[in-house]
């Protein structure tokens, strides 16, 4: 209950925050700038068109009518390369069979895994190719991709080798912890292949994320083991600096808050995978798994897990598929704004005349 | 051998209004309030037209925010022609039209 609070909290603070533009006029304009304002990159023009259309639209009945229409062609623009789109869709699906395939033959227990995963990354492909012409590349965003595949990679990395190791601690008999964990790692990697507009920026993104990662695996390859795996655990810590350092650096080069908060929060979209792979890597390490905590020895007995390793790494998975990839960021993401305010509340004060 | 796919029924009822004076720029709510369709499936429509060369954009400079106007190009009157959408005769003085930027 609390999590869905603190979710509509945030998606609320960022809806009121990050809004393209507050002197947009009523809600069906609003929403045009906000649909057109997600159009691929070869229909922006006709992103301004029908924006510029609604401003010759009487009566409020017209206006709610004309914003509808407008949401349905950004959320399904015509696609011009249909031959690629069909192609790219047909590719995708041989490789999510080819994917399940594998993972039935070799890991079984990450079946249901695998086969969410591989279709949902068809459909994303699928997509990406349907809404762009000619996807650009610059430096900044090719390497932004690259961190957010690697990041996802080495969380997918992570389980399947926790489901190789220690099979039993995957099982999974509700099936809802391997599709929860393929929609939110494809989700990541949605919002790190997502078009940008300020390249430049990204360049703080870049470090404060590479950064996180530097540090995250260096102390997950190199920290002393004890019996409940490595610690004390900084990657929150340095996760909370590298969020600050992009939504401040960014806050302080354009003084621009919603440009500092997207940093912060593509920042916290690269890492948070990356964190649930070292957290996962650092608990791997550990030889001698044994139970501390009153409850889980109280409960391990009735577990129906055949060894304390498995019982504490499918608890560790769960843990982190929930906490690492939605309670963490969302809290991270509450630093990412507070960080970009403060960064560019000198620049607003002097904007009042 | 190429197939050619024969457009939907909203798609010729676009070219239809389109060509029902093809010398007039048309502006895009019009379209839709004429067509009775909803603005969800005329832009598309027209987004394809423009994407094969059937139709022409401008945008226009009136009073408020430039607008964006749309008609058939040769192509596109030879498309609708070839569709069984009757085009009505050009008058002899071209219709007048908004004063265009960038057409």
């Amino acid at each position: 209950m609390v999590v869905f609070v603190v979710l509509i909290v945030v998606v609320a603070v960022s809806v009121l925050t990050l809004r393209p533009n507050r002197h947009a006029g009523d809600a069906p304009a609003w929403i045009v700038v906000a649909a057109t304002n997600h159009l691929p990159e070869l229909r922006r023009e006709w992103g301004r068109a029908m924006a510029a259309e609604l401003t010759a639209i009487p009566g409020r009945a017209g206006r709610w009518r004309f914003a509808v229409g407008v949401l349905r062609v950004a959320l399904f623009p015509p696609v011009r390369r249909r031959s690629r789109v069909l192609a790219v869709a047909g590719i995708g699906l041989a490789a999510a069979v080819a994917l399940e395939v594998l993972a039935v033959n070799t890991v079984p227990n990450i079946a249901v895994f695998a086969g969410a995963l591989g279709p949902l990354l068809a459909a994303y492909a699928t997509l990406l190719a349907a809404r762009s012409a000619q996807p650009s590349w610059a430096a900044a965003y090719a390497v932004v991709v690259g961190l957010g595949a690697l990041g996802v990679l080495a969380a997918i990395a992570a389980v399947v080798r926790v489901a190789a190791s220690h099979p039993a601690a995957t099982t999974d008999p509700t099936h809802v912890y391997s599709i929860v964990l393929a929609v939110i790692l494809v989700g990541y990697l949605a919002v790190a292949f997502a078009p940008r507009r300020r390249l430049r920026t990204l360049w703080w993104v870049v470090g404060a994320a590479a950064g996180f990662g530097a540090v995250s695996i260096g102390f997950a390859l190199t920290a002393p083991v004890g019996p409940m795996g490595v610690g004390p655990e900084p990657a929150l810590p340095v996760a909370s600096v590298a969020v600050v350092i992009a939504a401040v650096g960014v806050g302080l080069t354009t003084h621009d808050r919603a440009a500092a908060v997207r940093a912060g929060l593509l920042t916290v979209a690269l890492t948070a995978p990356a964190h649930v792979a070292t957290d996962l890597l650092a608990l791997l390490r550990v030889h001698q798994f044994t139970l501390t905590d009153p409850y889980d020895i109280a409960a391990y007995p009735h577990s129906g897990f055949p060894d304390v390793a498995s019982y504490l790494l499918s608890d560790a998975i769960s843990g982190e598929i929930i906490s690492g990839l939605v309670l963490r960021p969302v809290i991270l993401g509450l630093v990412a704004m507070v960080a970009a305010t403060a960064a560019t509340a000198r620049s607003r004060i002097a904007a009042v005349p | 051998v190429t197939r050619v796919r024969r457009p939907s029924p909203q798609t010729l009822a676009v070219l239809e209004a389109l060509a029902d004076e093809p010398d007039r720029w048309r502006y895009g709510y019009d379209l839709c309030t004429q067509l009775g369709l909803p603005a969800g499936s005329v832009y598309p429509i027209l987004m394809r037209l423009a994407d094969r060369g059937l139709l022409e954009t401008s945008w226009a400079v009136e009073r408020g925010p430039a607008r964006h106007l749309y008609r058939l190009t040769e192509a596109g009157r030879e498309y609708a022609t070839a569709h069984a959408v009757p085009l009505k005769p050009t008058p002899a003085k071209r219709a007048a039209r908004p004063r265009i930027a960038g057409a």
